[in-house]
């Protein structure tokens, strides 16, 4: 039995205004895959990623969610429960201790019990490594901290694949280590991610695929190794070059 | 120079229980001008037609009069539903409506300052819009109209002084009142004024105080 992608990206266009942001980008991620963006400021990639739960809505293209076309009219909400999202700033609900951060989805979206919710929160605040900042309200954490919340808010509704736009790069340098090691702890668990990043460490190490992306298009794929030692596209060595 | 303290004085139990009208007609004004002006201001932001409607109440109350508004109120409509309407309801009615627009307006501007970044992980996370609206957007937003607020309520508690046209015995009309009989009227504005500063000086240390208490986390 052939095994169904868990993401499928079919010519995925994306115009704002007059501006094409995304001009045809297709793209096909394996269940457990780790998939890890690049590309110079502007080329799309965030649009990408929010084209995928919609957060912005695509020109034209089609995306498949676990063989299932994803349109917004039919099953929009569930196909973002089934897509985590982490975002540069984090994001938190400051209004909100942590605890209540990572268990309003569940509770509200799931319709989870409380205390199976929070007792659900809590292993999943111990995971990343912040059981004891539970009753902790986001502005009285780090920056590093705030991310962590803010994956596990996002694994709390289970999803089946996880975004990341930039996790690190709103951190000072020494918070960004914490963050990378939670993901790649979520990558060795076998789960199925797609991440904007510049960290190119973290690429190479967790990567299963890196995509260059530039002016709208996937310019270059491949294994971490291949792309980043030997870039086959002028316009990805010129990028490697640039921040390697 | 002769100015009489004993006025001021002895005008205060009249002046206060006009006083008690003024607190009594502001705070209801302010607790229906908080449920229209919600309505309205979450009303002004929706999509579809019913927002005109809105924008259209908001606009006609904030560029017209109070004092007109109150005549309409009491003159006008009487005359379309066939009976009086009580000075007191009258009063209600208008001072509730015109703050209710205000009140929109701060509201609008809170929910508009809540960061776009709220709204996305919410739906991130698939909520509904009034999932985010209840639990993220409002909570939040809620801080900030508090300040705001507060000076609405002060705008009012000294605008409410002109439902006194309509014969209403508030604060203002106990002066002139008072005036009628002592032909005073030095004594007995300042004294009708001290009492507006105590009232509108302790409105907005209560709201520093709350802005202050609530203020930590947001
Ligand atoms: N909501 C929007 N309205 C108009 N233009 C937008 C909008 N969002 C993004 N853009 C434009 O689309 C282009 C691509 O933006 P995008 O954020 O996807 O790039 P990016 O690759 O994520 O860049 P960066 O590395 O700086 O985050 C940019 O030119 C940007 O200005
Ligand atoms: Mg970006």
């Amino acid at each position: 039995m052939l095994k169904q992608p868990m993401i499928e990206v079919r010519n995925l266009y994306k115009s704002f205004g007059k501006l094409e942001v995304l001009r045809g980008v297709s793209l096909t991620v394996s269940r457990g895959e780790v998939v890890v963006i690049i590309g110079p400021s502007g080329s799309g990639k965030s649009t990408f990623l929010r084209c995928l739960n919609y957060l912005e809505t695509p020109t034209s293209g089609q995306i498949l969610l676990d063989g299932v076309e994803v349109d917004p009219k039919k099953n929009l909400r569930q196909v973002r429960q089934e897509m985590g999202m982490v975002f540069q700033n984090f994001n938190l609900f400051p209004h909100m201790k942590v605890l209540e951060n990572v268990t309003l989805a569940p509770r509200k979206v799931l319709g989870i019990e409380p205390q199976e919710a929070e007792r659900k929160a809590r292993a999943l605040l111990g995971k990343v490594g912040l059981a004891d900042k539970a009753d902790s309200f986001p502005d009285e954490l780090s920056g590093g901290q705030r991310q962590r919340v803010a994956i596990a808010r996002a694994l709390a509704m289970e999803p089946q694949v996880m975004l990341f736009d930039e996790p690190t790069s709103a951190l000072d340098p020494e918070m960004i280590g914490e963050v990378l090691d939670v993901m790649k702890q979520l990558a060795q668990e076998g789960r199925t991610m797609l991440v904007v990043t510049h960290e190119m460490g973290f690429a190479r190490e967790v990567g299963d695929r890196v995509i260059f992306m530039d002016e709208g298009l996937i310019v270059e794929e491949g294994p971490p190794q291949e792309v980043f030692s030997h870039p086959k596209q002028a316009r990805t060595q010129e990028f490697l070059s640039k921040i390697l | 120079m002769d100015f009489r303290w004993d006025l001021v004085w002895s005008s205060m139990p009249l002046l206060l229980e006009g006083t008690r009208l003024t607190v009594q007609l502001t705070a209801i004004a302010v607790f229906f001008g908080i449920i229209i002006g919600t309505v309205a201001g979450m009303t002004r932001l929706s999509r579809g037609p019913q927002r005109i409607v809105a924008a259209v109440y908001i606009d006609f109350i904030r560029g017209t009069p109070l004092l007109v508004q109150t005549f309409i109120v009491f003159y006008g409509i009487p005359g379309i539903i066939g009976r009086p309407i009580p000075a007191y309801w009258a009063a209600v009615l208008a001072l509730s409506i015109n703050s209710g627009a205000y009140v929109a307006e701060i509201v609008r501007a809170g929910i508009q300052s809540i960061d776009k970044g709220q709204t996305e992980a919410a739906l991130s996370l698939g909520m509904t819009g009034s999932q985010i609206m209840r639990h993220i957007i409002l909570p939040q937003a809620f801080l900030r109209i508090i300040p705001p607020l507060g000076n609405e309520f002060i705008a009012l508690l000294k605008d409410s002084s002109l439902v006194s046209v309509i014969a209403l015995e508030e604060l203002v009309r106990k002066g002139q009142i008072i005036i009628g009989r002592t032909f005073r009227p030095f004594e007995v504005w300042l004294a009708v004024a001290l009492i507006y500063l105590a009232m509108t000086f302790a409105v907005s240390r209560l709201v520093n105080f709350t802005e202050k208490r609530m203020k930590i986390h947001a």
